[in-house]
């Protein structure tokens, strides 16, 4: 029963510390750039994707795409921001949610023209193979793609405490006008943090591909996630975003354990709903200039 | 609230009278077509155009007037669909019976999700009200009830085949007048000034008196009931329901797609979006695949809601603006 236990919580905090750098761009674009990204999982599976050609075309590890995949996707970040974000910070708030809304079909539809439907999993060398610590079994693709969340967890955390740009994007968020007057380019700043956002969910993509099987039209359950994520740990914060991913991650290791498998999900759902009756203020805050 | 129901209208009557004999002359050429069309294709096609106008104009009210977008109408109209498809496999009871109960389900669970979603504000209600549809989708499959993945058969209705595409003609027709001309009233009463007032400023709004959250539960409570009405009578015209194409979001992306092509926040706009994106996507569904289709669709609609604000609606309406007769505005 104790080895369950350990295994059940292992398997969480590391299903957590994944679900947590899901959730991670998610919030730093909706917390300093008040902008509801909609397409935010479908870059994810963008990411999930990336990695899937290099390992079919080149057979790069997983591990290197992770890295790999940040400058790409930051850049693609960049350039969605300067080619539809710039017009969308310009129009009311709804019609900037359904213009997101929109970019997020365009690319599920493209990559459905790309790759098709058919789901896809990744199996690298390790893919199958479980590290053993006594009697607990620990899968080590979780295990990897864990500590590779851990550290892009860790390097956001790193770039917005100590670097002069990731003081600046802190100081963007806490007052826009402020920042303005002190002389920050808000305007480029915005594009690297949307940049930032979309490396984030590139990487993540792989960290998600290495674990779980992915298709261009299930990437929209991984925006339900990031999104319980961001509601729960809160905007802007890297440090409350991941306990946020590993209170869900454990979450939901237990409620398998513990319940039929697909209530997992409503057990979740359940859970959004009470954060936003009890989180309401909180929330209310950043609402007001949210796209 | 409800006692200034009706305000007077400052909008010249005779130019408004003509242009609605404009809509009920086109409701009466309708139903001439829905007597004497001998089409099946045809009539089947516009009773789907009209089950789209009534979930369109549902959706309009709150999120076309009160500016909430919800992105999971198909909940309502999926939870509608299968309250009446279970009542009829338990009970044998007809969906035409039932229809107003699956509304009525439909509105309680409208009500119950816009308890914890309608206090908060915006882009939030539109992910949660997606996220819910996802939710509910599991439970549908997982319910014992529901009979999961293998879904419920209805009973064919015995009529010949052209009876059965004309009774579902008129019955979703009617329906989509019925809720044309219910969200035509309330953009002229007060409820739905409190609806605009909330999209525009909801804390101006609350300072003035409008009690923001009532008006929200309550819009989102009716457009559910409409949304649950249609869906009783589509598990019967459709017969057989299961859970990922009655809770498809494709129907919601379509339902939003519509109004925003049409003009959300106008009672003609679902009339104009509902057909126009029918049309297109049936041009376009002959000419490519349907992922290009939609691809293509999504292209259009970040145009037009970057470039054309107010879909049709709103570029008709820019345009009456700058070509007015000069002699209503001179001073005499």
């Amino acid at each position: 029963m104790l080895d369950r236990l350990a295994f059940i919580i292992t398997d969480g905090i590391l299903l957590g510390l994944i679900y947590a750098i899901a959730g991670l761009g998610l919030s730093l674009v909706l917390g300093i750039m008040g902008i509801v990204n909609v397409a935010h999982s479908a870059f994810i599976m963008l990411g999930s994707f990336f990695a899937f050609e290099l390992f079919r075309r080149l057979g790069l590890d997983p591990i290197i795409s992770f890295f790999l995949a940040m400058p790409v996707f930051f850049l693609l970040g960049t350039i969605v921001y300067r080619a539809l974000l710039t017009r969308i910070e310009r129009v009311s708030q709804s019609q900037g949610l359904v213009a997101m809304f929109g970019l997020m079909v365009l690319i599920e539809n493209l990559s459905t023209i790309a790759w098709t439907t058919d789901t896809r999993v990744i199996t690298a060398a390790y893919t199958n193979a479980s590290l053993v610590l006594g009697s607990l079994y620990i899968a080590q693709v979780k295990l990897i793609a864990g500590a590779l969340a851990l550290v892009l967890t860790l390097l956001f955390w790193a770039f917005l405490r100590f670097t002069l740009i990731g003081r600046a994007i802190r100081a963007m968020g806490q007052n826009r006008d402020a920042a303005l007057s002190v002389g920050i380019d808000v305007r480029r700043l915005s594009a690297v943090v949307f940049g930032l956002g979309i490396a984030c969910a590139g990487a993540a993509g792989v960290a998600l591909a290495m674990v779980f099987p992915f298709s261009p039209n299930t990437q929209i359950q991984w925006l339900a996630w990031a999104f319980l994520v961001v509601i729960l740990g809160g905007l802007g914060s890297v440090a409350n975003t991941l306990i946020a991913g590993l209170i869900i991650g454990l979450l939901q290791s237990l409620s398998t354990a513990f319940l039929p498998f697909d209530y997992v999900y409503l057990v979740l759902y359940v859970l959004l709903a009470v954060i936003l009756v009890l989180r309401r203020e909180g929330l209310t805050l950043v609402v007001k200039r949210a796209i | 609230m409800l006692s200034l129901f009706f305000l007077p209208s400052s909008d010249n009557g005779s130019t408004r009278l003509r242009r609605l004999l404009v809509w009920l002359a086109l409701s009466i050429a309708l139903i001439v077509y829905g007597v004497v069309g001998r089409q099946l294709f045809l009539l089947s096609t516009l009773s789907t155009v009209f089950l789209y106008v009534v979930l369109t104009q549902a959706w309009n009210i709150l999120g076309g007037y009160g500016g909430y977008l919800n992105f999971g109408m198909v909940t309502f109209f999926g939870v509608g669909a299968y309250t009446s498809a279970v009542l009829f496999q338990y009970f044998e009871l007809s969906p035409f019976l039932t229809a107003p109960v699956a509304g009525l389900a439909s509105a309680v669970l409208g009500v119950l999700i816009g308890i914890p979603t309608l206090r908060i504000r915006g882009a939030y209600f539109a992910l949660v009200t997606m996220i819910i549809t996802f939710a509910v989708q599991t439970l549908v499959l997982d319910m014992p009830v529901t009979q999961g993945a293998l879904g419920v058969y209805l009973q064919p209705v015995r009529l010949s085949p052209l009876g059965v595409e004309q009774l579902f003609y008129f019955l979703f027709l009617g329906c989509a007048v019925a809720v044309t001309a219910l969200v035509y009233a309330i953009e002229h009463s007060n409820f739905g000034w409190a609806l605009i007032a909330i999209r525009e400023d909801e804390d101006a709004a609350e300072i003035v008196g409008v009690r923001t959250v009532e008006v929200k539960w309550i819009a989102n409570a009716v457009a559910a009931f409409i949304a649950g009405v249609v869906g009783g009578l589509y598990a019967q015209r459709i017969m057989y329901i299961e859970p990922s194409g009655t809770f498809a979001f494709d129907i919601s992306l379509n339902v939003v797609l519509m109004a925003v092509v049409g003009g959300a926040g106008t009672w003609q706009g679902p009339l104009i979006g509902a057909p126009l994106v029918l049309l297109v996507a049936d041009m376009l569904r002959v000419t490519v695949t349907s992922e290009v289709n939609r691809a293509i669709f999504s292209v259009i609609v970040i145009l037009i809601a970057l470039f054309i604000p107010g879909g049709v609606m709103g570029v008709w309406t820019r345009w009456r603006r700058r070509h007015k007769p000069k002699t209503v505005e001179a001073p005499s």
